[in-house]
């Protein structure tokens, strides 16, 4: 990581309150989302100080990377529309500073609940009852499907290596191999059917035909 | 309170207590065969498990170092974890979704059925689908999964309902809620689902399956088991003959025990097993023990992986409800005339925002990514998981210069994807695209494979002990009272998801354990 010693705050090694301005702006301008407020971007930003600040290799990385984006940004980086600021940080998407930015941030940013409800993500539903009554198969926008395993007269052929058959890729299934006919034949039916499934004649044939054509 | 001596070599060792130790805990203790079981993590239960993703990772995970080498994209964004199991009492199945579909036929003989392959290691298994179906049965009504045994479907959650209108609308018919292990109504003095989802994170309410609300539980009533947690099994010891005599681990608190044994059962999922196999090399086992072959740790599989990611108009929230209760077979078909040997599933899989964004599209930032995490009540998720080739090359090893907390050489897991893996992955993205497209998606995002979470074949089943490590009980060729109990036995990875197998070869394997006892074979 080499940056401009000319400028003297490069050579900083405390964060400053300036520094967590510019941090909050660049987590924003990186993970933007119009829906939150800045609640939690400036808490993501301070879990983001309070681990560099256990490392003496990310607080002087992240203190000097902060201090090097007003230079990149001609002077002030936090005053760069959202495009603007975006570019700048595209710059050094590569450095060891956004680097630990963009990790940490995707570590706690989401694990946030005012995100989660931002985004429409309602987490944790055991103490209210599991989703059973809270809207699991509210979806109403597609027709109701089947759950039960088919049963209609396609039946299915794990096995459809036969004459003829060859693989394209590559050369990479290179002479398929005969089946022996006779083990294999015999099994054709196996996984999915009911010859011989071994669910002992439980199902129902409850299976209405209009649900379950789509 | 049951209580071995360390120094009663009359008991059985099973080392892990997942899917597969497990069970075979299970089974020999109901069959008044003395256990002990050692579990590296702590003993968790339901009313620990924490519904939050991060929160449940970090108390669940085996988060022990690892490293990782290879082309495949984990090793650069997630270098030090290259597989996300479970460190805890009933192992993976507690974080397992519940998706417990069996093998094909064809996909015990793979190297039969889809011959030479340029860089593949395939092998037959030494058994056959017809071996284990009556397994099969015993692990489906064990684990309570639906669509079998007279057992109940789960209903449709929304996820499920867009992805089984896709399937329909590209011509799929086999899809169902399940088979699925979780529920769907009260069953082995267990309850019904409330769709609470949090399937990967352990599972609140107890409706879904694991060893640790099942069999741990029952072989502790039996009075012939001792479990302990926090012990790090960290050297399998045998005697002058070869034959096993001794598991060494680390306690609670640290310290080195020695546990004797007459027969030793290895489960720690596909990346501890080979290392604890490594790690007890001697003069008479150089090369790591049981591992004349040489294949060790090598063969190592994860499954071809993949998730899509569609958006839509309108809500879907996916969030709510069972995380994987809808399947999609019609792909599970080994047909070359798709351009890739092997098979794979669709399943619908749901991620909370916290895991989204952190797995959608790891390292991405910027509007297009945060505009995908608007979506998000909006978005449908699916799984492509499918068979991969085995690769000698494809591996774990013993890493010579880091060590983990106990300063043991931690694992390195080594991974290339065979071109067949990505003429599959490829396939499985464009097919998931097709079917969310005819059901109105708006856009759609193609997320890598995430850490692994099937984790197989490196001490592999094999006829001859030249080319495996395992015979078909998964006893091992070099040492007799030595077995392996967990998918690193999987001589092939099949398109199936693993535990419903792994469950079943386990049951096997107790039922031979139990009977050469019986005939003082061991």
């Amino acid at each position: 990581m080499t940056f401009p010693a000319k400028h003297s705050q490069l050579m900083d090694t405390q964060l400053t309150e300036r520094g967590r301005t510019v941090l909050i702006r660049v987590v924003r301008v990186a993970f933007p989302h119009a829906r939150l407020p800045d609640g939690p971007y400036e808490r993501t930003a301070d879990i983001i100080l309070r681990e560099a600040d256990a490392s003496n290799w990310f607080r002087v990385a992240l203190t000097q990377g902060l201090g090097s984006l007003d230079g990149l940004a001609g002077g002030d980086f936090c005053a760069l529309d959202d495009d603007t600021a975006y570019k700048v940080l595209r710059r050094i998407e590569g450095t060891d500073f956004f680097g630990f930015i963009r990790r940490t941030t995707v570590l706690n940013l989401y694990d946030d609940p005012a995100v989660w409800a931002a985004l429409g993500y309602q987490g944790p539903s055991y103490d209210q009852g599991g989703y059973i009554n809270r809207g699991f198969d509210d979806l109403d926008w597609l027709p109701e499907p089947r759950i039960e395993e088919y049963e209609g007269p396609v039946t299915f052929q794990p096995n459809w290596e036969g004459p003829g058959s060859t693989a394209t890729t590559n050369g990479v299934v290179a002479a398929p191999a005969r089946a022996a006919d006779s083990e294999t034949q015999g099994h054709l039916n196996a996984t999915l059917s009911t010859q011989q499934d071994p669910r002992q004649g439980v199902r129902p044939a409850e299976k209405n035909p209009e649900k379950a054509s789509i | 309170m049951t209580d071995f001596d360390r120094n009663d070599d009359s008991v059985v060792v099973v080392i892990g207590s997942g899917a597969g130790g497990g069970t075979v805990a299970n089974e020999l203790t109901q069959a008044g065969v003395n256990v002990v079981l050692l579990e590296a993590g702590g003993h968790l239960t339901n009313d620990d498990y924490v519904d939050n993703e991060w929160e449940a990772f970090n108390q669940m995970a085996w988060l022990d170092p690892r490293t990782t080498t290879g082309s495949w994209r984990i090793a650069k964004d997630f270098p030090n974890l290259p597989a996300w199991i479970v460190k805890a009492v009933g192992g993976t199945t507690t974080h397992w979704a519940g998706a417990t579909p069996r093998f094909n036929p064809h996909e015990f003989k793979t190297r039969r059925h889809y011959g030479r392959i340029e860089g593949a290691s395939l092998l037959d298994w030494p058994i056959t689908l017809d071996d284990l179906a009556p397994y099969y049965t015993q692990a489906e009504n064990n684990i309570g999964s639906t669509h079998r045994g007279g057992r109940k479907a789960l209903p449709a959650n929304n996820n499920y309902k867009v992805l089984a209108n896709g399937a329909e609308r590209i011509g799929y018919h086999f899809y169902a809620t399940g088979p699925y292990g979780t529920n769907a109504e009260p069953y082995d003095g267990r309850p019904a689902s409330i769709q609470d989802g949090f399937n990967f994170q352990g599972d609140k309410h107890k409706s879904k399956w694991s060893t640790m609300v099942r069999e741990i539980p029952r072989a502790m009533a039996t009075g012939n088991l001792q479990l302990r947690p926090n012990s790090h099994a960290e050297q399998i010891t045998h005697d002058a003959r070869g034959r096993a005599d001794a598991v060494l681990y680390l306690d609670a608190d640290g310290n080195l025990q020695r546990q004797r044994a007459r027969v030793v059962c290895v489960a720690g999922n596909a990346i501890e097993t080979p290392r604890l196999l490594l790690l007890s090399g001697s003069a008479m086992f150089p090369d790591g023990l049981a591992n004349s072959s040489g294949q060790v740790g090598r063969n190592y599989m994860r499954h071809t992986t993949g998730s899509v990611y569609a958006q839509f108009d309108k809500p879907v929230n996916m969030h709510r409800g069972e995380t994987m209760a809808g399947l999609v077979a019609d792909e599970s078909r080994h047909d070359p005339s798709r351009g890739f040997a092997g098979g794979y599933y669709l399943e619908t899989i749901s991620l909370g925002v916290p895991f989204l964004a952190a797995f959608a599209d790891p390292g991405a930032w910027g509007p297009a990514f945060t505009s995908f995490l608007d979506g998000y009540a909006n978005t449908a998720g699916l799984w492509v998981i499918g068979e991969d080739m085995p690769q000698e090359s494809n591996r774990v090893t013993l890493n010579s210069t880091v060590t983990d907390q106990h300063g043991l050489p931690v694992p390195n897991v080594h991974f290339d994807d065979h071109p067949n893996d990505v003429a599959m992955r490829n396939h499985g993205y464009q097919q998931a695209e097709l079917l969310y497209e005819a059901v109105g998606a708006t856009s759609s995002l193609r997320t890598p494979p995430y850490p692994s979470t099937h984790n197989m074949g490196t001490a592999r089943m094999s006829a001859r002990s030249e080319d495996g490590v395992v015979n078909e009980y998964g006893r091992a060729h070099d040492v007799p009272n030595l077995f392996v109990s967990d998918g690193s036995v999987f001589t092939t990875g099949a398109a199936a998801n693993p535990t419903l197998t792994i469950v079943a070869l386990a049951l096997r394997q107790a039922e031979h354990i139990i009977d050469a006892l019986k005939k003082q074979e061991l």
